[in-house]
């Protein structure tokens, strides 16, 4: 019996070692990993501006408009990340060196209900999805993307404004 | 027996009609200040209704209002009335006050829209209704009017404010603030069918 425990523990000591070391190292390699491909390069930039969405050839209503725009700067406020978030056409923007831009145009609208998606819980969704480019004061692209803002089960209509601009908000503080 | 039931009938009912006379009296009376007050009422609704429109010129234009978005210092989703004074569109909520030139106002769009009856605390609470009972309480709704602002400020940066507000109210607004030197993009609203 004796050497039959012994056996047992020189096999087991060995595997609940290397397994607590994996778990142990696991999360620090995956912090590593995910640091790399997140943020390749951060930019660095005082200043932003962001200008009116543009609806494209989207029918996107006034009210959705103005509350992607007004969102987009309580959001990127927020975030922290520039000294000054300027609005569309203010004229103190134009003597920032590295000011970068931000442009939005609509791509696709759908409006749904509150009424429905409250009730069925799987219809009336309202969604939309805007191209987001940010550039630098040459015009280089640094972001462009296709961003969806929804609101699924309950909320406003609106509220996919607020979910859309809380995604730029992300990528806003990943890429500076 | 015969003799006995008569006599007893005919002196209560002889008896009931005398009493009964101020009865009938009161009663007339009542239907008649009744009936006179419903045949002067229009009359006065009709007066009152007259002088509405002389007060209506001379009252500045407001009405409650949910400030949905774009109020700058005041917070969103707050309430608070908004009103036309003067040449501006002043929305006054939480003890702050949010003014705009309809001179600087880009364009004056109305829209509408739905809200739920039971919003709130209410509608949490509704949340733990068993059975999925909370999508009831989602039928109750109304419509609303929402009416979406652009504005530029004196450093010309771009603005917008969306308010929220009872039907039929978004469009006297935006009327108002055209008449003001507004610019507006949507197209005027047809004549009220005269029929």
């Amino acid at each position: 019996m004796k050497h039959h425990s012994r056996t047992v523990n020189s096999v087991a000591l060995p595997i609940v070692l290397s397994c607590a070391l994996f778990l142990m190292a696991g999360p620090l390699m995956g912090q590593q990993s995910s640091s790399e491909s997140k943020s390749p390069k951060r930019v660095s930039a005082s200043s932003i501006q962001i200008e009116a969405p543009d609806p494209g050839h989207v029918p996107l209503p006034p009210e959705f408009r103005i509350a992607i725009y007004e969102n987009l700067i309580l959001q990127i406020e927020k975030t922290g990340k520039f000294q000054h978030v300027y609005r569309s056409g203010d004229k103190d923007a134009a003597n920032v060196p590295d000011l970068v831009t931000l442009r939005t145009t609509a791509q696709a609208f759908t409006e749904g209900s509150q009424k429905e998606r409250e009730v069925t819980t799987v219809k009336g969704a309202t969604s939309l999805t805007v191209n987001v480019r940010i550039t630098d004061h040459a015009g280089q692209s640094i972001v462009d993307r296709d961003i969806k803002g929804k609101v699924v089960l309950s909320g406003e209509n609106l509220d996919a404004t607020y979910d859309f601009s809380k995604k730029v908000a992300k990528i806003i503080r990943e890429t500076f | 027996m015969r003799m006995q039931n008569p006599v007893v009938s005919d002196s209560v009912a002889t008896n009931s009609c005398r009493e009964g006379r101020p009865l009938i009296w009161t009663r007339g009376l009542f239907l008649a200040v009744v009936s006179t007050s419903l045949m002067l009422s229009p009359v006065l609704t009709r007066g009152q209704a007259a002088d509405k429109p002389q007060m209506a010129a001379s009252a500045v234009l407001q009405a409650p209002v949910q400030l949905v978005v774009g109020g700058q210092s005041i917070k969103n989703n707050s309430k608070g009335t908004l009103s036309v004074v003067g040449s501006s569109l002043q929305l006054e909520a939480d003890g702050k006050k949010f003014s705009v030139e309809a001179s600087s106002i880009l364009d004056v769009t109305t829209n509408k829209d739905t809200r739920q009856d039971v919003t709130g605390a209410g509608h949490l609470a509704a949340e733990a209704i068993p059975y999925g009972g909370s999508r009831v309480i989602s039928l109750f709704s109304h419509q609303i009017d929402v009416l979406t602002v652009e504005f530029r400020d004196a450093n010309d940066a771009y603005h917008g404010a969306v308010f929220a507000m009872a039907e039929g109210k978004a469009a006297s607004f935006r009327k108002q603030l055209v008449a003001l030197g507004a610019k507006t993009t949507a197209p005027p609203e047809p004549a009220p069918d005269k029929k």
